[in-house]
């Protein structure tokens, strides 16, 4: 698989899962064998079923209506099947048993008429009939999990020591030979000092360099913690590891807004979170969002996926066929925490500033199965961006209106001189750095 | 023209006093608050010594780093189903109706995620609604109202007496039904404020049909009795009549605080306020009265008077207009002469209101409007309104059936009487013989605590009602949260007591479409009036006019020996019961934005008192000049068996030899748990109400209840009392250019300079090119510049206010809107007293003589008269509203001193505040010439500020816009004109494509200001209303002369005097 050039500056743990293959091979082989057993039936069956059938049948199971895998065999006999699919209502006037009963079973609930042919219904039950679920597979071994990043400092540390053992037994070794030599030519052998002896007797030996090699560790160790100072607080970017907290649904971003051809869902972000462009909150969905795909999606394309669709279950209260009218809300971990006393709006950056999610929130369409903090929202991070983004202004009868009034007047006409030095107009140009934009 | 004119903020002020001095060159009189914290006995016996400190002070050090580094779990919760309109985030506005019994007025009301948060008058439909500048008028009481929703006082469901705990609604309506059934044959009485409710009509009417003994007894805590009896008479109407003051070219009060506490104020405000404009046609204002009420302080001529005096004055107008001056005082006659030739010249076009509750001064009113001709034009007997039906004979009756054990259920809603009547004493002991006494309060207050059941209506914000407030008027009010408690609309306890099933908004619906249909075809379909209630919360049903006006057919002769009658008897000092602006009539005492709203005229908080003229508080030898050292004085007033302990505050413009007390105080004495701030821990530590309860000295007579005690006698009961003064605080007195005021006639004359001069310093050229460098060479200030240019005049936004000091009547409404919206700290009353309030927007009041030179020339007074009128000028003062918010200086000398640019400036010429960056130096707050930066002394959202601060229990903090930050201790904070709304505004106008549409943005002050004093928008807009006025000629800056360049303007007052005056201070 090719690593987009873009990834290059994502953390290692990013970096990893995505190469995870697992996925993209399982939707990979469904298509196969779906495409060998039903290509070659005419007209195509799968796509008529997935177009007409497939938000209330499931070809094995029962969802809304029946399964369809064995209906035709079932109505064998009985009546005709097309003239039930096309028109049930009407069918049930003829007054056929099996029909009638069948309605009865299921809850009378009308089906909606099809305008289908013959044949075409003919396609979609050999479909059912034909088809085979596709083999659930159990998590990739090649996955490496997001633990896997920390593995490589243990090491480091371990030839570390290893060094340092073998440092300190030459250093052992240099002495002993020291010593023997020092014999040899019958001076006394050195005294027998401890290591930190003989670090202050070196110390006061060379002065100067002891000193320097001490200012240098002071610095070093200030800079450090300087550097350490700036990240507390801080849970996305690219010195930290990010925020990823457990949320009580695994819920997987990639696979429902990753790219299609990569066997995502390629749902639009503002689908779930349909106030960034109208609210200051992007919104969590509420549970009747997920609803409208997972009434009919029951199932998910891994045995673990199933389980977290029958949370969404549990919590909206949804019994596989009505509402039970006992929810149980879903209590999400925030990934993304500003501090009080910094106001953010969603909207005027999605619906104005026109950036697209993935500018604040990383590749969460491509790896992140679980929502992490990407950018690290710290106050210089979010002004960087001020500085250098132009404002969309092309277009906009509120900044036609700002410009003809920085062209009216002389003090306007210095400032937008001032504005164009770099040949575009900054948000900050326009107040965007200012501290009552964000603070209040 | 100079200045001869003067100006001060209290009487320390005007006599020099050192307390004053030392209180204006001090930004913050106190020290530092350190003696607070090392005081505590607890601190100095310790026995940590240096070492362990160290110690502590690592190990402290360590464990907050080590908790810092722990990830925040912040848990959030979506809907399981989102409701269809509510997007979190966003806010929602629904139209609803506030009434109380004492004001109505349509509004909106804001909710973030289902919790409402703030209220403005509606803009677009209702009575309080001002058609010219599309806004919705209303006063302090109604924008606070959202902040009782959320008392953690009210009971959580219905209570029988001697339960602390709330039971079931079945159980409670198992009883009652026995009581009632119990109660059978007797009298059985709804006792309520006046119902203006069609559907709440009915539900009484279904509740009598059930219980033929059953019947409806109406109150008005401030009663109106003596008007609606006087019309009775007069026009065989017992109604209150609708007022158009904007009709009115001549408007002559004689006691009536109509832009304050009488009639329907969110009326008469807009309507008064709307002919105040000296560019048309200006009304003429005369206020006759004892003590100085918000009215008369923007009345043109006031007249103090004693209070036995007044019904004479109202005797002599009459005289005046009738042209018969049988029986009519002679010095009334001359002090009335003024007023009666200007309405006699505006036949027609005015309008003459009293505010006695006496029915034969009330009667002989009605003749000198009847007279003039005022009915049908200024006032409506036809569309008349619905409010004050209050009987106080029927009340007065039904006490002593009370005690006579005849009466079986007694239904108390919306009232309380056990705290508000002359009587409460037999009220209460009645009580104790009424068989089943249920009260529908939402608190365990005066009366509900006596009564064997309270049944808690829910708080108006979480109810449906309909209301019926003038002949031709419906309003609507619709629920905008979901009742917070197990509480219960009385109107629908009444249904269920009746037997029926439907819950009360379904009752309504029904009442309406019944009523609709009574109507016949002319209102259309139902569904169609009713959708439009809802989304308007009004509805207008055509009216048809009467063919002639009423006539009027009082007994004059009658009348006139009733007023005589009403001002006799008068002792040494006259005492007048009022209402104030913030409390009224105490319903609201428990909620603290309100007790802490300075009074408009003595700008005391979390008190009442007793207002006295200067001169007598000298003459009994009282504290005169009071502040935060300097406590009031106590007096006991005494009236027959009653007496009453309060301090004295002297009150320029009281007449000498009267005395006023707010009524409406001293909330919960007996241990009533009446709300949060209605009683809190004093001074002396003790947890007391706040002020005291003066209903005691009301009486009841004649049918009617009356608020003039004529006869009382003062002594000083030694010992002081501290009150919490903002008067003083952080004002900008004793400069030039603060205030400016002229007469009708000089604006008129067209000069400029003659009442709004400019501000010039003296250069070294020869600017006049005379060929000398002297005096004459002056420039205007706007031409120096200490500082470099801001670039916000053409660029971008340039966001500005203008503030009409002919606009502004004082009513405070602003402040409380501000409060709502800008998550202002309620501080209470020692941090007040400590010029600690937190305010953002204060409305600074000025007195001045009315006595100047010229009026000394005019009135032909020789010199030393002249100079011992000047002396005494508090007599008879003007006063002047000045509202004073962050001025936004695009010069700002606080900006200049932050040594860490936590203040600096915009682009669009906000003066910004970044609470974070603060370390609370104080440097912006000295150097700020307006004095409007507030510190955080403490953190007040904490235990020690939580009786009074809303924010520090979780049910008072659903109160707070989640859109602001809430401050903590050690920062600096200041009006931010309303950022958040500005940025939502242009977020909006960003969104939509088009530029930002003048008056789409508006700030809390400028939105709650119902007469359209305040007005916001962008300066650099060219077309907005803000830039006329900052650019017409009665704009002028405060303290122009300093060079600071505000993007707040204010206009010049301008009086409708006779003399050409030109004054600024």
């Amino acid at each position: 698989m090719v690593v987009p050039s873009k990834m290059l500056g994502m953390p290692l743990v990013a970096r990893i899962s995505e190469r995870s293959p697992g996925l993209f091979n399982i939707s990979l082989s469904v298509f196969l064998f779906l495409f060998a057993t039903v290509a070659f039936a005419q007209p195509d069956g799968e796509k008529l079923f997935k177009g007409n059938c497939a938000s209330c049948h499931k070809p094995d199971k029962d969802m809304t209506g029946p399964a369809l895998k064995g209906a035709k065999a079932r109505w064998e006999g009985k009546g005709d099947i097309h003239a039930w699919v096309k028109n049930s209502s009407a069918y049930l006037k003829t007054g056929n048993p099996y029909a009638t009963e069948l309605f009865a079973k299921w809850n009378k609930s009308v089906m909606t008429a099809q305008t289908l042919t013959d044949e075409e219904i003919d396609a979609v039950l050999a479909y059912a009939d034909a088809y085979v679920p596709p083999v659930p597979k159990g998590p990739d071994p090649t996955t490496v999990t997001p633990g896997g990043e920390t593995s490589n400092w243990p090491w480091l540390v371990v030839i570390a020591l290893l060094l340092l053992v073998v440092g300190l037994s030459l250093s052992g070794v240099k002495r002993s030979l020291n010593n023997a030599v020092r014999e040899a030519e019958g001076k006394e052998p050195e005294p027998d000092m401890s290591f930190g002896q003989r670090l202050r007797n070196w110390a006061w030996h060379n002065k100067a360099a002891a000193s320097i090699l001490g200012l240098f560790i002071v610095v070093f160790l200030i800079l450090k913690l300087w550097d350490a100072a700036f990240v507390i607080g801080v849970y996305g970017g690219d010195e930290v590891p990010h925020y990823k907290p457990e949320q009580p649904i695994l819920f997987n971003h990639t696979l429902h807004a990753g790219k299609a051809d990569k066997g995502n869902l390629a749902i639009n972000c503002q689908y779930c979170h349909s106030s960034a462009e109208k609210s200051k909150h992007a919104g969590i969905p509420s549970t009747n969002v997920c609803m409208n795909c997972h009434s009919a999606v029951n199932e998910g394309r891994t045995p673990e996926g199933t389980k977290e669709i029958a949370k969404i279950y549990a919590a909206v209260g949804w019994d596989g066929k009505a509402y039970t009218g006992k929810p149980e809300p879903v209590k999400w971990v925030k990934v993304h925490n500003l501090p009080d006393h910094a106001y953010f709006n969603h909207q005027q950056h999605v619906s104005v500033g026109k950036l697209e999610c993935q500018e604040c929130h990383g590749p969460i369409d491509e790896k992140m199965d679980v929502a992490e903090q990407w950018a690290p929202l710290t106050m210089g991070w979010c002004i960087d961006c001020h500085n250098t983004k132009d404002v969309k202004m092309a277009g906009n009868g509120y900044y036609d209106e700002i410009m003809a009034r920085l062209e009216d007047t002389d003090m306007g006409h210095e400032e937008l001189k001032k504005y164009l030095e770099d040949e575009k107009i900054s948000v900050k140009e326009l107040g965007g750095w200012e501290c009552a934009k964000c603070h209040y | 023209m100079s200045s001869t004119k003067r100006y001060w903020k209290d009487l320390g002020e005007l006599h020099q006093q050192p307390e004053a001095i030392k209180g204006r060159e001090n930004e913050f009189p106190q020290d530092l608050a350190i003696d607070q914290v090392l005081g505590n006995s607890s601190l100095t016996g310790a026995s940590t010594g240096r070492r362990d400190f160290l110690k502590f002070l690592g190990f402290g050090i360590g464990a907050a780093t080590l908790a810092a580094c722990e990830t925040p779990v912040i848990k959030s919760i979506p809907y399981v189903t989102k409701p269809e309109d509510i997007t979190p985030g966003v806010a929602n506005w629904y139209a609803s109706t506030f009434y109380d019994g004492e004001d109505f007025a349509s509004i909106l009301v804001k909710t973030r995620e289902g919790r409402p948060i703030h209220i403005k008058g509606n803009p677009r439909f209702g009575i309080n609604r001002n058609p010219a500048l599309a806004k919705g008028s209303i006063n302090a009481r109604m924008n606070s109202s959202v902040l009782s929703l959320y008392d953690g006082a009210r009971l959580t469901g219905p209570v029988a007496k001697g339960s602390e705990t709330a039971t079931t609604w079945a159980d409670a309506d198992k009883s009652i039904a026995a009581g009632i059934a119990a109660a059978a044959g007797k009298r059985m009485v709804i006792l309520s404020n006046t119902v203006i409710s069609p559907s709440t009509q009915a539900a009484i009417a279904a509740f009598k049909a059930k219980n033929p003994t059953a019947e409806h007894v109406q109150y008005d805590v401030i009663s109106y009795s003596g008007v609606t009896n006087a019309n009775l008479k007069s026009f065989g109407k017992r109604v209150f009549p609708s007022y158009d003051f904007t009709k009115a070219d001549v408007v002559v009060s004689v006691d009536a605080d109509f832009l304050s506490n009488w009639g329907s104020t969110s009326e008469n405000t807009w309507q008064y306020a709307s002919r105040r404009n000296p560019d048309l046609a200006m009304n003429r204002h005369f206020q006759f009265e004892a003590r100085m009420s918000m009215t008369g302080a923007n009345a043109d001529v006031r007249v103090p008077l004693k209070i036995s005096e007044l019904p004479k004055a109202v005797v002599a107008l009459h005289a005046h207009v009738s042209g018969n001056s049988a029986g009519a005082d002679a010095a009334m006659m001359k002090a009335t002469e003024g007023a009666a030739k200007a309405l006699m010249a505006s036949k027609g076009r005015s309008v003459v209101v009293s505010g006695s509750n006496n029915e034969g001064v009330q009667v002989l009113v009605n003749s000198i409007n009847s007279i003039l001709g005022n009915y049908g034009s200024t006032i409506d007997l036809d569309t008349h309104t619905h409010f004050k039906q209050g009987d106080d004979a029927a009340v007065a009756q039904l006490v002593k059936d009370m005690n006579a054990g005849s009466v079986g259920a007694l239904f108390i809603a919306g009232v309380n009487p056990a705290y508000s009547l002359p009587n409460a004493a037999a009220f209460k002991s009645g009580l104790a013989k009424v068989g089943l006494s249920v009260s529908f309060s939402g608190y365990a207050d005066e009366t509900a605590s006596l009564c064997s059941w309270i049944c808690p209506d829910n708080h108006y914000l979480e109810s449906w009602n309909d209301f019926h407030p003038k002949v031709g008027q419906y309003a609507l009010a619709q629920p905008a949260i979901r009742p917070l408690f197990n509480t219960r609309q009385w109107q629908e306890s009444l249904l269920v007591w009746s037997g029926s099933t439907s819950n009360y908004y379904e009752h309504i619906r029904s009442v309406w479409q019944a009523n609709m249909a009574n109507r016949g075809p002319e209102m259309g379909l139902f569904e169609d009036n009713w959708n439009t209630a809802v989304h308007n919360g009004v509805l207008t049903a055509p009216v048809t006019p009467a063919a002639l006006p009423a006539v009027f057919a009082g007994d004059v002769a009658a009348a006139s020996v009733a007023a005589a009658k009403a001002s006799s008897g008068a002792g040494e000092f006259e005492l007048a019961l009022y209402t104030t602006e913030a409390i009224g009539s105490g319903q609201h005492a428990n909620n603290p934005w309100l007790q802490e709203m300075p009074d408009p005229l003595t700008k005391i908080t979390w008190d009442n008192y007793v207002c006295m003229a200067p001169a007598d508080v000298e003459k009994l030898g009282l504290n005169m000049y009071l502040g935060e050292q300097a406590p009031a004085s106590l007096v006991t007033v005494k009236a027959g068996n009653n007496e009453i302990t309060l301090p004295v505050v002297p009150t320029p413009g009281q007449r000498a030899g009267t005395i006023a007390i707010a009524l409406g105080y001293g909330r919960g004495e007996n241990g009533e748990k009446v709300g949060k701030a209605a009683c809190v821990t004093d001074h002396n530590g003790d947890f007391k109400p706040v002020g005291k309860n003066a209903y005691p000295f009301t009486t009841s007579a004649d049918g009617g209840v009356n608020y003039d005690v004529l006869n009382v006698t003062v002594t000083s009961a030694g010992g002081t009392y501290p009150v919490a003064i903002t008067q003083t605080h952080l004002t900008a007195m004793d400069r030039h250019s603060v205030v400016k005021e002229t007469s009708v006639a000089t604006y008129k004359a067209g000069d400029k300079a003659a009442y709004n001069h400019p501000h010039t310093l003296g250069v070294h050229e020869d600017v006049n090119g005379d060929g000398v460098i002297n005096t004459q060479d002056r420039k205007p200030v706007a031409e120096f510049d200490l500082w470099q240019e801001h670039p916000v005049e053409g660029v971008g936004h340039r966001w500005g206010l203008s503030i009409d000091l002919n606009g502004c009547i004082g009513c405070g409404a602003c402040i409380t809107a501000c409060n709502s919206e800008n998550n202002i700290a309620v501080v209470g009353k020692d941090e007040v007293r400590r010029s600690r309030e937190m305010h953002w927007l204060r409305i600074d009041r000025y007195y001045s003589s009315a006595t100047t030179k010229e009026s000394a020339k005019k009135d032909g007074l020789g010199k030393i008269d002249m100079y011992l009128k000047m002396e005494v000028p508090e007599e008879s003062p003007t006063v002047m509203f000045m509202p004073v918010m962050c001025q936004h200086c695009n010069h700002a000398p606080c900006e200049t001193v932050c040594p860490v640019a936590a203040t600096t400036h915009s682009n669009e010429g906000l003066n910004q505040m970044a609470y974070n960056r603060c370390i609370g130096t104080r440097y912006c707050a000295n150097n700020c010439p307006y004095k409007v930066r507030r510190f955080n002394w403490f953190n007040y959202v904490s235990e020690k500020f939580g009786e009074v601060n809303p924010a520090w229990d979780d049910l008072g903090r659903m109160v707070l816009n989640p859109d602001v930050v809430v401050r903590g201790r050690g920062v600096i904070e200041k009006c931010s004109m309303c950022v958040q709304s500005i940025q939502a505004g242009k977020l909006a106008a960003k969104k939509a494509g088009t530029p930002v549409k003048d008056g789409s943005i508006e700030t809390a002050c400028s939105a709650a200001c119902g007469t359209g004093a305040i007005v916001f928008g962008d300066l650099n807009d060219k077309k907005s209303k803000v830039r006329g006025l900052a650019d017409s000629d009665r704009s002028y800056h405060m303290l122009e002369e300093i060079g600071v360049k505000p993007n707040v303007n204010y206009l010049v007052k301008v009086r409708n005097t006779e003399e050409a005056a030109a004054h600024h201070a």
